[in-house]
């Protein structure tokens, strides 16, 4: 039954238009899929294939598209199998659907995601500050964020000018390539 | 060369310039000298590991390198402890919990810092929530710079601060008093206006008669504008059920 599971899998979601399959290897299988027909995938697979473990989900903002992309990874006991749920959403309002009702730490991941890049779940129980707890910025993973200008207002740096590295500079020598040339 | 070497002061010479005054006991030089070796060949640690550089410790206080040779002890309370080791990088959470720390312990302390991290950010130069120069919020006596240094090198910073401390070069506590605005400013400027630590540093440096033109300024008067007395902690007791009891 279950090395069949995957079988049965791998036709369903080829079969269905507009949920694009790849098949990396045994063990992981990439589905991206629109977002209005996530939460019912995460349905089919948690409840009927036995994708009980939800691992992570990871965000990645792709400002030059304007959107957020979501990755659910889940897993199945069953099958030894993962499977990657990729979908986009709009990064402007940045708002989506908790996945809470169906696996239950996604409350963990959503308040994570929530903090680092400003996107709403609805439905999530807890949207407060979690790590960032003493934070007032604006969160910091997104792309627009710039940390080194942050940084440079919020700190400043230790100057190193010793006597041997001024020895040098007289002889001609002293520092060839800058961190600020290389970067 | 030669010049450079002459110009720092050899030991005697810096005692006299901190007294400052003639001793008329014959004797008093001879027990401070004795007191700061002792202060110097029994210190506690105390074990509060903030960063990576932490790694490095286990083996430097443990058998191999075994730092209870040289009078150091690992200890678990700020208050009993003499040495603030800072182990590597310092999110802006921890350097709060990091001061809230150095502020009760007794003095005299002395804070190491280790590795690149709290020397200038380290590798964590670029981020948002490290504080970049540990020297900014709190006085370093001694810096074990490196990512992350060997226990041997860990070893050899704290011989050093044992040395500065016999010497009398290590007196940095007392800089936190003297320079308190200094200290105090940097950290509202990361924390905020209304930061307030539980401890009184101002009427401590009043005790330990430290107070310089320094000590006070425009960021203690932000402080005291912000300031929210302390109170007690409410302690209450119910007994629900007599029988049980």
């Amino acid at each position: 039954m279950s090395k069949e599971l995957n079988i049965w899998l791998d036709n369903l979601l080829s079969d269905i238009e507009s949920v694009q399959f790849q098949r990396r290897n045994s063990r992981r299988v990439r589905v991206d899929v629109g977002s209005e027909a996530l939460p019912a995938l995460l349905e089919l697979l948690q409840g009927r294939a036995s994708y009980v473990h939800l691992s992570a989900i990871t965000c990645v903002d792709w400002i030059e598209d304007g959107q957020f992309e979501l990755v659910y990874h889940v897993w199945s006991y069953e099958t030894r199998s993962l499977v990657s749920v990729h979908t986009r959403i709009p990064r402007d309002p940045g708002v989506y659907l908790s996945i809470y009702d169906l696996y239950q730490p996604a409350a963990f991941f959503e308040r994570d995601i929530h903090e680092m890049y400003g996107l709403y779940f609805e439905g999530s129980p807890d949207m407060e500050k979690f790590i960032l707890t003493e934070w007032n910025g604006p969160p910091p993973m997104r792309k627009d964020f710039d940390g080194e200008a942050f940084v440079n207002e919020h700190f400043h740096w230790e100057q190193y000018h010793p006597q041997w590295l001024k020895d040098l500079e007289e002889e001609g020598g002293g520092i060839t390539v800058r961190p600020e040339d290389v970067r | 060369m030669s010049n450079e070497l002459e110009n720092i002061p050899i030991r005697q010479e810096l005692e006299v310039l901190q007294s400052g005054q003639k001793r008329t006991n014959p004797l008093a030089n001879v027990f401070d000298g004795l007191v700061k070796f002792c202060r110097s060949r029994s210190m506690f640690m105390l074990h509060y590991c903030t960063g990576c550089g932490a790694i490095e410790l286990p083996p430097a206080m443990t058998s191999r390198f075994d730092m209870e040779r040289l009078g150091i002890q690992p200890m678990v309370t700020p208050r009993q402890a003499d040495i603030l080791l800072i182990t590597g990088y310092v999110s802006i959470k921890t350097l709060k919990r990091i001061i809230l720390t150095y502020e009760q312990m007794g003095s005299p302390k002395y804070v190491i810092g280790i590795c690149s991290c709290t020397v200038n950010g380290g590798m964590y130069w670029q981020s948002y929530a490290t504080a970049k120069v540990l020297r900014d919020y709190l006085p370093v006596d001694v810096y074990i710079a490196g990512c992350m240094p060997r226990p041997e090198a860990v070893i050899s910073g704290l011989r050093e601060l044992m040395e500065d401390i016999s010497s009398g070069r290590a007196e940095s506590w007392k800089k936190y008093y003297q320079h308190y605005d200094y200290y105090l400013g940097n950290q509202q400027k990361l924390f905020g206006e209304d930061w307030q630590t539980p401890t009184d540093i101002i009427a401590e440096a009043r005790h330990y008669d430290l107070m310089t033109e320094h000590t006070l300024g425009e960021h203690t008067a932000l402080l005291e504008k912000h300031q929210k007395p302390l109170e007690a902690l409410e302690m209450r007791l119910s007994v629900k059920d007599k029988q049980k009891v």
